[in-house]
């Protein structure tokens, strides 16, 4: 036993265990305590983490918010000012109406229609102006009016038409839908193929049907057409890519803002894209009645209160709407003598023709007729 | 922003006149002038038709009307006009006549032969 007791060794081990105990012990508070410190660390790393993206996506908004703002105000200055000379223009047109230069006219109201639409198409992606409300317009006149805003406007052939308006709401956001697709038609498609239009009466409503012969559209296009224009994606200003792609973006805000379809998804038979726009029956109206131009119905109305004093009312008390005819000069009833009158004129006329050649034979010539000398 | 009490600016045509004609140009041929006198003919036109080439049809069919006049009431410019007539008398629709000649002044010794002669019938 001595032996161990004199042993180093065995001292070593007395002093030595609770040492290390100790050691030991320290050590695995340590490590708790580490361990803890890196869960919150991990914690706080997380938190401003997630702080951060909220600040970047805050950022990202307001920028956006800014940018449209700003391209909202500059949008509106265009495009009252594309309105203003389209305005010039016109009565320009009517000004010259015999000249030549009307061809040079025409040319400009077209690069102006043109410059219009991109101003207006940017205007609806910051959710700006549309333009001034239109009157309710057949929908042949809001396609042919969007055929209107396309460069090449010549290849797109309108083959039907349809007997219903468009509500004037929604006349200048179809107009401009139609205007989208038309110039992807005709950017996607050879320069010299023709774009169709077909307008069909649908239980649903009116579609308006848009084929080209163009390369047709891959499936990673189809998909992202179809996000826009199932308006899936909130796409801003800034989501339009380089180079910016404004179309489908466009119609897709415009369907979901004014409550029409737009697909994309089936081929043309030409090979190409169908674009199909589907009218819902609260967007189109009965046929506007046509109305006599506003400068031409007063003196045709002057003209012919002469003959009827006062206008036939309604029991009402109301004014009765009278059909106006057209002034000619030369009437008509020359041709067939009986048709316009009635069998006691004709007779009055014969009767009177009669009396006065009568009269003429009786009378002295030489006080009647003409002293020529 | 146009305010309640202020008028709202005078719009455009929705229509564009380049459109209508579909950006062909204006005839070379005189046929029309602005006192050629137009009429529709015994010919009805199809019913898919431009409408302005159908209202047009349907102005002149009273009678005969200068192109002038058609002009005003379609309110489109002139030349426009003439495209949509030379359309449809190719097509014919349209019957033109010139204009009425201006009368002729008659050789003073012939009003005086006609006179010598009704004297000497009657007198």
């Amino acid at each position: 036993m001595t032996q161990y007791i004199q042993d180093p060794a065995l001292w070593a081990l007395i002093v030595g265990t609770p040492l290390a105990a100790t050691a030991i012990f320290r050590g695995r508070k340590a490590r708790t305590q580490l361990v803890n410190e890196k869960t919150e660390l991990q914690n706080r790393y997380t938190e401003l983490e997630s702080n951060y993206s909220a600040s970047v996506q805050d950022a990202h908004t307001r920028a956006e918010e800014a940018t449209k703002s700003a391209l909202k105000s500059a949008m509106r200055t265009l495009q009252g000012l594309a309105n203003e000379q389209q305005l010039a223009i016109s009565k320009t047109q009517e000004r010259y109406g015999e000249h030549h230069m009307l061809q040079d006219l025409l040319e400009i109201d077209h690069m102006n229609s043109q410059f219009g639409r991109r101003a207006q198409s940017i205007a609806v992606l910051c959710d700006g102006w549309l333009g001034r409300q239109r009157t309710v317009a057949s929908v042949y006149d809001v396609v042919r009016s969007a055929k209107g805003r396309i460069r090449h406007y010549t290849r797109v052939e309108i083959r039907s038409q349809s007997n219903f308006a468009v509500v004037s709401r929604a006349v200048e956001p179809v107009a401009l839908a139609l205007a989208e697709l038309l110039d992807n038609a005709t950017s996607y498609s050879a320069p010299d193929s023709p774009i169709d239009i077909t307008i069909r009466t649908v239980p649903k409503g009116v579609c308006i049907i848009i084929d080209d012969a163009g390369v047709g559209m891959n499936e990673e296009e189809k998909n992202r057409a179809d996000e826009l224009l199932s308006s899936k994606r909130a796409s801003g200003v800034t989501g339009l890519g380089n180079p910016p792609q404004f179309g489908f973006a466009v119609i897709g805000v415009l369907a979901a803002r004014y409550g029409f379809t737009v697909s994309v998804d089936s081929a043309s038979p030409y090979g190409g894209v169908r674009a199909v726009v589907l009218l819902p029956e609260d967007l189109l109206t009965n046929m506007p009645e046509p109305e006599e131009p506003p400068v031409v119905a007063p003196s045709a109305a002057r003209g012919r209160d002469e003959e009827t004093p006062a206008d036939p009312s309604t029991p009402g008390g109301l004014p009765k709407r009278r059909r106006k005819g057209s002034i000619s000069i030369v009437p008509k009833a020359d041709f067939t003598p009986g048709q316009g009158r009635s069998s006691e004129e004709t007779a009055s006329i014969m009767g009177a023709f009669q009396r006065g050649t009568q009269s003429g034979r009786s009378a002295n010539p030489s006080r009647e007729g003409h002293d020529l000398s | 922003m146009i305010t309640p009490g202020e008028q709202e600016p005078e719009a455009a045509p929705l229509v564009r006149p380049y459109v209508i004609t579909n950006g062909r140009g204006l005839p070379e041929n005189d046929q029309f002038n602005l006192i050629t006198l137009v009429t529709a003919s015994e010919r009805r036109p199809p019913s898919h038709y431009d409408p302005e080439k159908l209202r047009l049809l349907d102005l002149c069919g009273g009678g005969y009307l200068s192109v002038a006049e058609i002009a005003g009431h379609l309110g489109l410019p002139i030349g426009i006009v003439k495209v949509l007539l030379s359309d449809l008398s190719s097509d014919g629709y349209l019957v033109t006549r010139a204009p009425a000649p201006p009368a002729q002044l008659v050789d003073v010794s012939v009003l005086q032969e006609v006179l010598d002669g009704l004297q000497a019938r009657f007198g």
